[in-house]
């Protein structure tokens, strides 16, 4: 137990400084970001003009939600994953995890962890720094419930996202790109999963049905329960419906990965 | 000058029969873009089953607008994003060589090396969204207004290849920073905006500094508010120093620029 501990230890140190290395990368990424909460800021704020509120929620309230969806992206979501995995799978790196006992879901699981650990603290800075000026704009829930519950969210998040990085990366077992299909589930996911816009807008119908999808799960619920957009009782019944998508999604993971392998013919070395 | 025509011509000829023979990948990446504009279209229409006006634009006045950034983008995307896209790499992995050893000019030679039947393809979906909206306005367009509509949408088209040359060029002096050709994508969401909506310190950087705003904010009021000097002198003369400035910055990274070939 403690040897496989030390094993994985490495494979997350080794994530950690491979990240560090490309900190030009991340402080682009970060950049930009800031440039889109600013196209939120004057979108929403035009939206804003002459409403008090729109679904029940204010101006501040929706600043925030997408304030916290950016932080939490770093924290937990999936960047580049997916095209590792295919990149490692198509030249052959994967040979070598097959010979060793090494769980490659685990190895890459470690290294997405490390990453998500770096990035998320790296973006802590900029955020510090916006503060004083963002503040105003915060409205953030004071029940202590939303913390303890949202982490736990935010925990099952980062698996489905890593889960869902890991399936279209084993998908190069069987296509040789798989560009087309990452991106095109990229547009599916920032929308059901809240990125262009806070769910709970949508007709009550719709908002219902996407429960339901393990979208949902991947960043918008942590960052709704964290914001005060979700009830208690909704939380709840949200934390079953997620956990039920981690198993359903490690299962899935464990059938492309071994389904996948019979398809493998080893190039390289 | 027609011999350039000619080079892009046969691109053009291999693009089509390079997507011919690979059909699946065609239907994907077609279904990726149309997939984005509905992400777009899906944002207007929630905004506005909640509020009736998004600083003074009706929903349909703000689709028509949403849909001409989409028509810039899309002309970019087919035209010119792959061929650039590549650029950064192989100014970073040292196969822009082989661009410098053509008989050309070496940024219409990289530029122009690839297109993208699929986005091609999507721009009659930007270009129904343009006229679904312009209808359901109530629009009759005069035919010099359709035509201002068409100068003033190539105008954007040199301004966002502009920023994007720009973009690109910065992996002549960042070499190892990935992904800078993402950055375009983020100041394309401005574009989307009406410039009524800026105010302060981001109504002086996007809509006077930074052309995004105006590039599709000046063709959408040509359609829906008919002929306005000033907006189309402006847009035409800022695609003209934004076109400028990036061919100087890439002519100063060429210079930089050592092949990382062996």
């Amino acid at each position: 137990m403690i040897a496989a501990l030390v094993k994985y230890r490495q494979a997350f140190l080794v994530g950690m400084q491979s990240n560090l290395v490309y900190r030009w990368n991340f402080a682009l990424r970060g950049f930009f970001s800031f440039f889109h909460l600013a196209v939120v800021f004057i979108l929403w704020g035009a939206a804003y003009q002459g409403n008090g509120m729109i679904g029940g929620f204010s101006l501040d309230q929706t600043i925030t939600y997408f304030v916290a969806m950016l932080v939490l992206q770093f924290f937990i979501s999936a960047f580049n994953e997916d095209y590792q995995i295919s990149e490692e799978i198509r030249n052959g790196l994967i040979n070598q995890f097959l010979l060793k006992p090494i769980n490659y879901f685990l190895y890459r699981f470690s290294i997405f962890v490390a990453a998500r650990l770096v990035s998320g603290l790296l973006v802590l800075i900029p955020l510090v720094v916006a503060l004083p000026w963002l503040h105003a704009h915060l409205a953030l829930p004071h029940e202590l419930w939303r913390f303890g519950l949202g982490a736990v969210a935010m925990l099952l998040s980062a698996v489905i996202q890593f889960s869902i990085a890991f399936c279209f990366g084993l998908l190069t077992f069987w296509f040789l790109e798989i560009q087309s299909f990452v991106i095109l589930s990229m547009a599916v996911e920032s929308l059901l999963g809240g990125q262009v816009f806070p769910l709970d807008l949508m007709p009550p119908a719709l908002f219902r049905i996407s429960q339901f999808l393990p979208y949902f799960y991947q960043m918008y619920f942590p960052v709704a329960v964290l914001t005060g957009r979700l009830d208690f009782a909704a939380t709840c019944q949200g934390l079953l419906i997620q956990s039920a998508w981690v198993v359903v999604l490690l299962a899935f993971n464990q059938f492309l990965w071994r389904r996948g392998l019979r398809r493998h013919t080893a190039v390289g070395g | 000058m027609w011999r350039y025509l000619q080079i892009w011509a046969a691109s053009a000829r291999y693009a089509v029969v390079r997507s011919m023979m690979f059909r699946f990948d065609f239907l994907m990446w077609a279904l990726v873009e149309f997939f984005w504009i509905a992400v777009n279209l899906l944002l207007i229409s929630v905004i506005y089953s909640h509020t009736d006006s998004v600083a003074g634009w009706s929903k349909y006045e703000m689709l028509l607008l949403v849909g001409t950034s989409l028509l810039i983008q899309r002309l970019l995307m087919g035209l010119f994003w792959s061929s650039l896209f590549e650029l950064g790499r192989n100014v970073r992995s040292g196969g822009f060589d082989f661009f410098l050893a053509q008989p050309g000019n070496p940024l219409f030679m990289a530029s122009t090396r690839k297109l993208d039947p699929d986005s091609l393809v999507n721009l009659c979906v930007a270009i129904g969204v343009v006229g679904y909206s312009a209808h359901q306005l109530g629009l009759h367009p005069s035919f010099a207004q359709i035509a201002l509509y068409a100068l003033l949408v190539l105008c954007g088209l040199v301004v966002h290849y502009s920023i994007l040359v720009l973009c690109v060029s910065l992996s002549f002096w960042i070499t190892n920073a990935q992904g800078v050709e993402g950055s375009y994508f983020t100041l394309a969401e401005f574009s989307r905006l009406p410039r009524e909506a800026f105010r302060g310190a981001a109504n002086v950087v996007f809509v006077w500094l930074l052309p995004t705003v105006i590039i599709t904010n000046a063709p959408a009021r040509t359609l829906l508010h008919g002929f306005a000097w000033h907006d189309a002198v402006w847009l035409v003369a800022v695609a003209a120093i934004w076109f400028v400035i990036a061919i100087w910055v890439f002519q100063r990274g060429i210079r930089r620029y050592s092949s990382a070939s062996s």
